[in-house]
């Protein structure tokens, strides 16, 4: 099962703040090139905010108020130091890079690439890859044993189920064997997190799997 | 277990008195109304953190909420969003924060919250959105008086308690799919679901 944006379910752990941040990594690339899953968002916050209106409330002691005054008095006011705003998305701020066809990839077979960046969540027991795809390169027939969400960040590809541009989004899991396949004049980069290791199942199976560890 | 109180005033009107409050706050850095959200949120905030699970930094939470809401205030449009769901944002925001912090590892954390968790409206290129924005949160509000409890009582596990629709469902003792089917009802009554393939 595919779907190029994610599903509502998703978008509300992401709105409930439960997500890990990989996941939230995710959703908020994709959100911030989609005004229609940002409205979803938006209407999932608001419920969020009726969810909160609704619980009982928990009187707050006495001095927190004066110990907040005290804080904000002993800092410029709101607007008076504009910081300069770091234009780039959660990704490139993640890695320190402007360009991700510049980070060291390791190539794992002709067309493939990855980048394990699983070490910038430490937390994580989820692997968390960058996978490249020589435009035009196809990707070894594989399947999923848990879950893999993955988010294009730049070319596309397509599968059996379709084309995936920039910023689409997909979940697959183990009912899903795909074949990618890069198409366009750029190589088709995405982040890719994976909940177990891939499982490889053409003629690609004896090689190494890139994605196991 | 849950009430909810029909308060539609609130969202009928345009300007309702909490992002009345919330602007004054941002544009004059006015205190008295910075209090009058205090008095109004604050209680709410406190019960939030304490029902995620943070009742030795319920107050913590809510000081750290209230200085992220007067720093950003200047950023507020009441247009994109209502005070109160800018206050929710701000304070899911700090609490990701606060746990990402009480879990960090020696290891530094390179991407801050604020970059993965989006506090509407504060998309610059966003296009005003107003009336499509209040009458999504009219129709939230008034159909979820009308949810059955079952399926408020898994959303407000979501929202209040932290938890995964997995996690809920281990709770509660029913299968994930039971879980996400009631989910996905209360979403379709409030009509927040429109794009799904399944549902
Ligand atoms: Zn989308």
């Amino acid at each position: 099962m595919t779907s190029h944006h994610p599903d509502t379910l998703s978008l509300m752990e992401y709105s409930a703040g439960t997500l890990s941040d990989p996941h939230a990594l995710c959703i908020r690339l994709h959100l911030d090139h989609c005004p229609h899953c940002r409205s979803r968002v938006d209407a999932l916050d608001s419920l969020g905010a009726m969810i909160v209106e609704s619980q009982p409330r928990e009187p707050v002691a006495a001095g927190t108020f004066d110990a907040i005054l005290d804080r904000i008095d002993a800092e410029p006011a709101p607007g008076a130091i504009v910081m300069p705003r770091d234009p780039r998305d959660a990704l490139h701020k993640l890695l320190d890079t402007d360009d991700l066809n510049s980070l060291p990839w390791k190539r794992q077979l002709a067309d493939a690439s990855v980048f394990d960046i699983s070490d910038y969540f430490p937390e994580q027991s989820e692997r968390v890859v960058l996978q490249k795809l020589t435009a035009g390169g196809k990707a070894p027939s594989h399947t999923h044993r848990g879950t893999e969400t993955t988010i294009v960040l730049q070319g596309a590809f397509v599968d059996h189920s379709g084309v995936f541009n920039q910023w689409d989004f997909v979940v697959l899991d183990q009912n899903d064997t795909h074949k990618p396949v890069a198409v366009g004049h750029d190589d088709c980069i995405s982040l890719s997190i994976l909940s177990a290791p891939l499982k490889l199942t053409g003629t690609f199976t004896r090689l190494l799997n890139p994605f196991i560890r | 277990m849950t009430t909810l109180e029909p308060t539609a005033h609130r969202a009928d009107s345009p300007r309702d008195p909490w992002s009345q409050l919330l602007e004054k706050v941002g544009k004059h850095q006015d205190r008295e109304a910075f209090q009058s959200l205090f008095q109004h949120f604050g209680p709410q905030i406190k019960h939030y953190a304490i029902a995620n699970g943070l009742p030795h930094q319920a107050e913590e939470l809510v000081q750290e909420v209230f200085i992220s809401i007067w720093r950003r205030s200047c950023l507020y449009d009441w247009r994109k969003a209502a005070a109160s769901t800018w206050i929710f944002t701000i304070a899911r925001n700090q609490r990701v924060d606060l746990l990402r912090k009480l879990r960090r590892t020696n290891k530094e954390i390179t991407v801050e919250t604020e970059d993965l968790w989006q506090v509407p409206g504060e998309q610059e290129d966003e296009p005003v959105t107003s009336l499509h924005r209040l009458m999504s949160e009219r129709r939230i509000r008034e159909s979820l008086v009308h949810l059955p409890e079952e399926q408020i009582t898994v959303i407000a596990k979501v929202y209040m308690e932290q938890k995964s629709h997995q996690t809920v469902a281990e709770e509660l003792d029913i299968p994930l799919g039971t879980v996400k089917s009631r989910v996905r009802l209360a979403l379709k009554k409030l009509k927040v679901l429109l794009q799904d393939q399944k549902s």
